[in-house]
């Protein structure tokens, strides 16, 4: 896994897009050129409310170019919608980038990426550079809807092949987006982002297929930055993003909660004991 | 006396803060955490989360629900357990550049004192805070620190371990939370840190299951400020020994109820999640404010809401 924390830090910067890429999913694009600079494919930033009336919200860096890093997420409750309205030329203070990101380092020929609704906010950087290293990249995205299936044709442009489905038919075969992956032709590696049923269906198609999986988890947060140890998850406590913690020998566990924000929030896929 | 440079160091104890501002135990990591977004330089000491004699693995997830003005949660004293903790954990902490308390929680009179005293013989611990009050890991919530005795026997066997300044977190869940302050006082404690979090739980309509793990939590942030500010205004009146204001800190103003209430320290927890910044500008603020009114110190505040409590106002005829 890609840590980058030496970068992360608290960015004071300003809207410079907002559009809404579906009904109730906004991308918002900041000035940000650290950050744009710093983040790594699957990393994510903490966006500090405006009002200063709820806990940060973790969001994806989906775009990072020049001076631009731009968020993608979909309206779910009171804090989305706040920063879903903000305009061009608010401020917003986000902290970040943050968290181990996806693990690029091996250089997979056939790569499949899988991405489930919101979940692709976390793919185009992973993407894009796949694509730069040479890699064949298939992008097996699902959403509820074909409106949902947002930016689907911009990873088709950057060079992704593109197997879709949507829960209601509407676009590419209708239903999971997991069984399209398990029909699929086994590809060299899989990356992952979206819910959990999604993401535990692609960990075992994964192990079925003998490939490594990563998968980009998402749990509730409180900060967000490894402090409270709210979101975690199971994972093999001999592993590498396991947290620091007794073996079972001297009266701990095989098994121990990593936090998804510190150690994750992307994980190998046979690591985990969820 | 007229001022320009209010100071705003405080004392807990022996405990010398340079400024008024603990990070609340379980809400700042090791400190560690925080370091790239916080200038640690410009708190006063960071609780570190609780240690126990033997590891644990934590609760079940979720164990973290978003609450209005606030959250629950339910972490279960997720640590290495006291040995691991002191062989591999601690050392990395001397370098802070503000203070470390440590924090113990336990299920056993014998094993707080022990893990009291191990902990507090390392030069990394300045003091040491008794958790008898989180509200995640007992049976229908109740601990040490809902009773006054029970609390009472934790501090004094703590007390006989050290002469560390100790610290001892009340609950508010309980009836009368001065007559716990009382009986920690009396067996030794130091200061008292008002409140830990107020129990609590949410409900998935959907599912129809707490939404926790844990199926309960604590909840804390601006929703339990009220709760707190009473706590520790009834505090003040009870015990003499320092109080640690705590519960839903996140401005100057907030921090201001409860020095006014009495407190001379007060602990910044959940506001951090919403922005790592808060305890740097509360404590220029606080600065700021003190300078504006020429007051030497926060000696100067301390408690000087503190007017007693109201007596039932009767109308003449009432009967009783």
């Amino acid at each position: 896994m890609v840590t980058r924390d030496l970068h992360a830090g608290v960015h004071e910067t300003t809207v410079i897009e907002r559009r809404e890429l579906a009904t109730g999913v906004v991308l918002v694009s900041l000035d940000a050129p650290l950050l744009a600079k710093t983040t790594c494919p699957g990393q994510y930033i903490m966006a500090i409310p405006p009002s200063g009336e709820a806990a940060a919200t973790a969001l994806a860096v989906y775009e990072a170019e020049g001076k631009r890093a731009s968020l993608l997420f979909f309206i779910t409750g009171k804090r989305t919608r706040e920063l879903s309205e903000l305009r061009s030329g608010d401020r917003l203070d986000v902290v970040g980038p943050l968290g181990n990101g996806f693990d690029l380092s091996e250089a997979a020929r056939d790569v499949a990426i899988v991405a489930g609704g919101v979940g692709i906010a976390s793919v185009l950087l992973c993407a894009q550079a796949l694509l730069r290293n040479g890699s064949r990249v298939r992008l097996f995205y699902g959403a509820r809807t074909a409106e949902l299936l947002v930016d689907a044709e911009r990873f088709a442009a950057a060079g992704c092949e593109l197997v879709v489905t949507t829960d209601d038919g509407s676009r590419g075969e209708r239903g999971f987006i997991t069984d399209a992956l398990a029909r699929a032709r086994r590809p060299d590696r899989i990356y992952a982002c979206g819910p959990s049923p999604m993401l535990r269906g692609v960990a075992h198609i994964a192990d079925r297929f003998g490939v490594r999986a990563q998968l980009s988890l998402e749990e509730t947060f409180g900060c967000g930055i490894g402090g409270c140890w709210g979101c975690v998850v199971p994972v093999i406590a001999s592993s590498a993003q396991a947290p620091s913690f007794p073996p079972a020998a001297l009266g701990g566990s095989d098994v121990a909660y990593a936090r998804v924000c510190k150690e994750g929030p992307v994980f190998w896929a046979d690591e985990l004991r969820w | 006396m007229v001022s320009d440079r209010p100071t705003l160091a405080t004392k807990l104890g022996k405990l010398e803060l340079a400024y008024p501002t603990l990070m609340g135990s379980g809400c700042y990591g090791s400190g560690e955490e925080f370091a790239p977004f916080a200038d640690l330089s410009k708190i006063g000491a960071i609780v570190l989360k609780s240690v126990t004699r033997l590891p644990r693995l934590g609760n079940p997830t979720p164990r973290i629900v978003h609450t209005p003005a606030g959250m629950l949660n339910a972490i279960g004293l997720q640590n290495p357990g006291l040995d691991w903790y002191l062989a591999r954990e601690l050392h990395k902490y001397a370098q802070r550049p503000c203070k470390i308390v440590g924090s113990v929680a336990a299920f056993s009179v014998d094993d707080y004192a022990y893990v009291c005293e191990r902990l507090a013989a390392r030069d990394e611990i300045a003091a040491v805070e008794l958790n008898v009050s989180c509200p995640n890991v007992a049976r229908e919530g109740e601990t040490f620190g809902c009773d006054p005795e029970l609390t009472a026997a934790v501090v004094r066997a703590a007390r006989s371990t050290t002469d560390k300044t100790l610290i001892v977190k009340l609950s508010p869940n309980v009836t009368e939370i001065a007559a716990v302050a009382r009986a920690a006082e009396a067996a030794g404690a130091d200061a008292l840190a008002v409140i830990n979090t107020v129990r609590g739980m949410a409900i998935d309509a959907e599912t129809w299951r707490p939404r926790l793990g844990n199926l309960s939590g604590g909840l804390s942030g601006p929703a339990i400020r009220p709760i707190a500010v009473l706590a520790v205004y009834e505090v003040a009146q009870a015990v003499k020994i320092p109080i640690v204001g705590q519960g839903g800190i996140e401005t100057l103003t907030d921090a201001l109820e409860f020095f006014l209430a009495g407190a001379r320290a007060v602990s910044i927890g959940t506001a951090n999640f919403t922005d790592p910044r808060i305890p740097e500008r509360i404590v220029a603020e606080l600065h700021a404010y003190l300078a504006s009114r020429n007051l030497a110190g926060i000696d100067a505040i301390v408690g000087k809401a503190n007017v007693g409590f109201a007596t039932p106002h009767q109308y003449e005829g009432d009967e009783g």
